[in-house]
């Protein structure tokens, strides 16, 4: 006992010893490069030969240049509703599943948690492009269906209308990453202790008075983690775009999040392509 | 004391055996690397350089190339950080000339036959406004539209003559129900420069018409670009359906499954249409009644030295050996299907279908792509304005005269006529 408690008294340079490698990763990695990135906006160039500060130069680009804020805003708008689709469809999907998957004892409960979840694993370049083909106007299985269903009038070019391509990527990648919450939302409702469904039950309560006043309260942290963590990556996307529609964010701009502006910009938004 | 003389000359033999050696080894080690877009093109390319390995045992030149899509940043991220290949293609014009005002690409100009092989007019596109050139020219594309001559020939069509003969048989194809067309939007670039670029020539007046625009002779905004954007208004109609969301790949294998029977592209397609099981062939865009036919035969490719190399020299010697009379033959024969060579001492090339789209840019004018010499690289780029008006005016969200009127405004922002 004595000696436990003498470690934990000069245990500040130990433990600090044993946080360096994870401190060093992250300088290095997280730490430098945005600090470094917000040095570079204010600079001009390519960013290789730092001779051109420009001060705020750029920032005033980016709100104050018609053609530049257009863009800009029209991505951050864009960015919004990607962000609202998916706490909607992805979110209350995945509270679903896992309510379902966590509830009376189902047959093959741990297939459909690994069906939920396979596509999480999946490189998001591969579910794009696959979901590019099911949604191909001439050849896309969704179109083929529709018409065998007598319903041709609305096999649209889903990804090539301005108007339903936003809401066509955001859908997709809801459906790639739903697995997340459900694991999330399961681990949270399986720590719920068992006493308060019964006596919830006893009282009588059915499930939706059960669910209302019991999982969804003590769910509410979960619920928290999970918004924060769909905003982090909702306004970091790009690859669901990139891979989907391209880095220009077509058709006219409507799929452009706060990531494909940058991406586009990079690469040369002036590209003459192939060949 | 006798001895040392045979010593010396012992050791003396020996250093310069070592020497001769080192040399001869530093000799056939000379490896280069070769930077390019052209992915699709590996076979054919390492056949024209062993060709020139043969020649010279010494040199071994190493086709290298990246993803088409970002091969301009790729190289420019390489040559900023000194990474670049010994040789690489290079663009043409604004884009080119940019990485030569940088210093990434050797000033070729003196490499002796340079100006015999290639005429003022053939080295343009890779010389600055000085008339240096930055690259050695390689190769051309052509653009025109692919036909399946099979449909023609059931449905009693000829190949039209003008523009309205165009729009009228892509009326009889549909009402045949099949989709005259096979271009669509999903990708973009196509639109711009398979066809947009592709009819320019014949709307605007070829070389001189363009040449008028850039020296401010004419606004960008009259009414030869409006009937530019009315003809991509025009054929909207006759493209596949769902055409908004289909990519250039898409459209490749609608005119190759004979669901399109028209296919605006350029002539490096051809190359994936070897196989095919029907009768295709390619006839220029046709020009509006009453006007001349043009024909966009755009120069492409380059091939540039870059400066830091550790065997400039060896580079020299590639380049000479690419344009000179007794590789003629062999580039002609190894160049890949569907780009034409530009040197004036180039081999007649065998394949048909190739020699009827050169046979094209021979008995029309031709001109290049209209937004590749001078407008092309500003903010914004005139070639993103016209991207977006040819989609914005397909897609309905414009009128042509409002497109044209979006490309004069974005160009009146940098674009000084005459520069």
């Amino acid at each position: 006992m004595r000696r436990r408690s003498k470690t934990r008294q000069d245990g500040w340079g130990v433990w600090l010893l044993f946080a360096l490698p994870a401190i060093a990763v992250y300088a290095v990695f997280m730490a430098f490069p945005v600090i470094n990135s917000m040095r570079l906006s204010f600079f001009s160039g390519s960013g290789y030969s730092l001779n051109n500060f420009v001060g705020f130069d750029n920032y005033v680009r980016l709100f104050a240049d018609a053609e530049v804020s257009k863009r800009f805003w029209c991505a951050f708008k864009n960015n919004w509703i990607f962000f609202g689709i998916t706490m909607l469809v992805q979110n209350s999907f995945g509270l679903l599943f896992a309510l379902i998957l966590t509830g009376k004892p189902l047959r093959g409960r741990a297939f459909y948690r690994t069906v939920i979840f396979i596509p999480v694993t999946l490189s998001v370049l591969v579910t794009g492009y696959i979901w590019k083909l099911i949604l191909n106007p001439q050849w896309g299985a969704l179109n083929i269906l529709l018409e065998k269903m007598g319903l041709g009038s609305l096999a649209l070019p889903w990804l090539g209308d301005p108007r339903s391509a936003l809401a066509v990527v955001t859908l997709v990648s809801a459906w790639q990453w739903v697995g997340m919450p459900t694991m999330m939302f399961m681990a949270g409702l399986e720590r719920i202790p068992e006493e308060l469904f019964e006596s919830a039950q006893i009282d009588g309560a059915g499930i939706w008075r059960s669910f209302a006043r019991i999982k969804l309260p003590l769910l509410m942290p979960i619920v928290g983690i999970v918004t924060v963590l769909t905003f982090v990556g909702n306004f970091n996307a790009f690859d669901v775009v990139y891979a989907m529609e391209g880095a220009n964010g077509p058709p006219d701009y409507s799929t452009d999040l706060m990531g494909t502006p940058w991406a586009s910009r990079t690469w040369g938004s002036a590209r003459p392509s192939p060949p | 004391m006798k001895k040392f003389p045979a010593l010396k000359a012992i050791a003396a033999c020996l250093a310069l055996a070592v020497v001769a050696a080192l040399g001869a080894s530093a000799q056939a080690n000379v490896k280069l690397t070769m930077g390019s877009w052209r992915a699709d093109d590996v076979a054919q390319m390492n056949q024209l350089l062993a060709a020139f390995s043969k020649k010279y045992p010494n040199i071994e030149i190493k086709f290298d190339p990246t993803n088409p899509p970002d091969y301009n940043a790729a190289l420019h991220l390489q040559l900023q950080s000194g990474i670049g290949p010994d040789l690489m293609y290079a663009r043409s014009y604004d884009t080119g000339i940019q990485l030569f005002k940088e210093g990434y690409f050797l000033d070729v100009t003196d490499l002796p036959g340079l100006k015999k092989v290639y005429s003022d007019l053939a080295r343009a596109p890779w010389a600055d406004a000085a008339g240096r050139s930055f690259a050695v020219p390689f190769c051309a594309v052509s653009h025109g539209v692919y036909y399946n001559q099979d449909i023609f020939k059931k449905l009693g069509i000829k190949v039209p003559e003008t523009w309205e003969d165009f729009l009228a048989v892509c009326k009889k194809i549909q009402a045949a129900g099949i989709s005259p067309l096979a271009n669509g939007l999903a990708d973009q670039w196509d639109i711009n420069e398979v066809v947009l670029m592709n009819v320019m020539p014949n709307f605007v007046g070829g070389a001189a018409g363009r040449i008028a625009y850039e020296n401010g002779k004419a606004a960008f905004n009259d009414a030869k670009i409006v009937a530019a954007f009315q003809a991509m208004k025009d054929i909207a109609p006759f493209c596949p359906k769902g055409f908004e969301a289909l990519t250039y790949n898409d459209e490749n294998a609608l005119f190759v499954n004979q669901k399109a029977a028209m296919y605006f592209d350029g002539s490096w397609t051809m190359a994936s249409f070897k196989d095919l099981q029907f009768n295709w062939s390619v006839f220029a865009p046709p020009p509006p009644k009453g006007s001349k036919g043009f024909v966009t035969f755009h120069p492409d490719t380059g091939i540039a030295i870059n400066p830091k190399s550790a065997n400039v020299e060896a580079c020299k010697t590639f380049l000479k050996w690419l344009y000179s009379d007794e590789a003629a033959s062999i580039v002609s024969n190894t160049i890949p299907t569907g780009f034409f060579p530009i040197a004036s001492n180039a081999a007649p090339i065998k394949d048909a279908h190739a020699n009827a789209f050169l046979q094209m840019s021979k008995s029309h004018p031709t001109d290049v792509r209209f937004a590749w010499p001078k407008i092309m690289s500003g903010n914004p780029s005139g070639y993103n304005l016209m991207q977006d008006g040819a989609i914005a005016v397909m897609t309905g969200k414009m009128t042509p005269k409002d497109a044209a009127d979006a490309l004069a405004a974005g160009l009146a922002k940098w674009y000084v006529p005459g520069k």
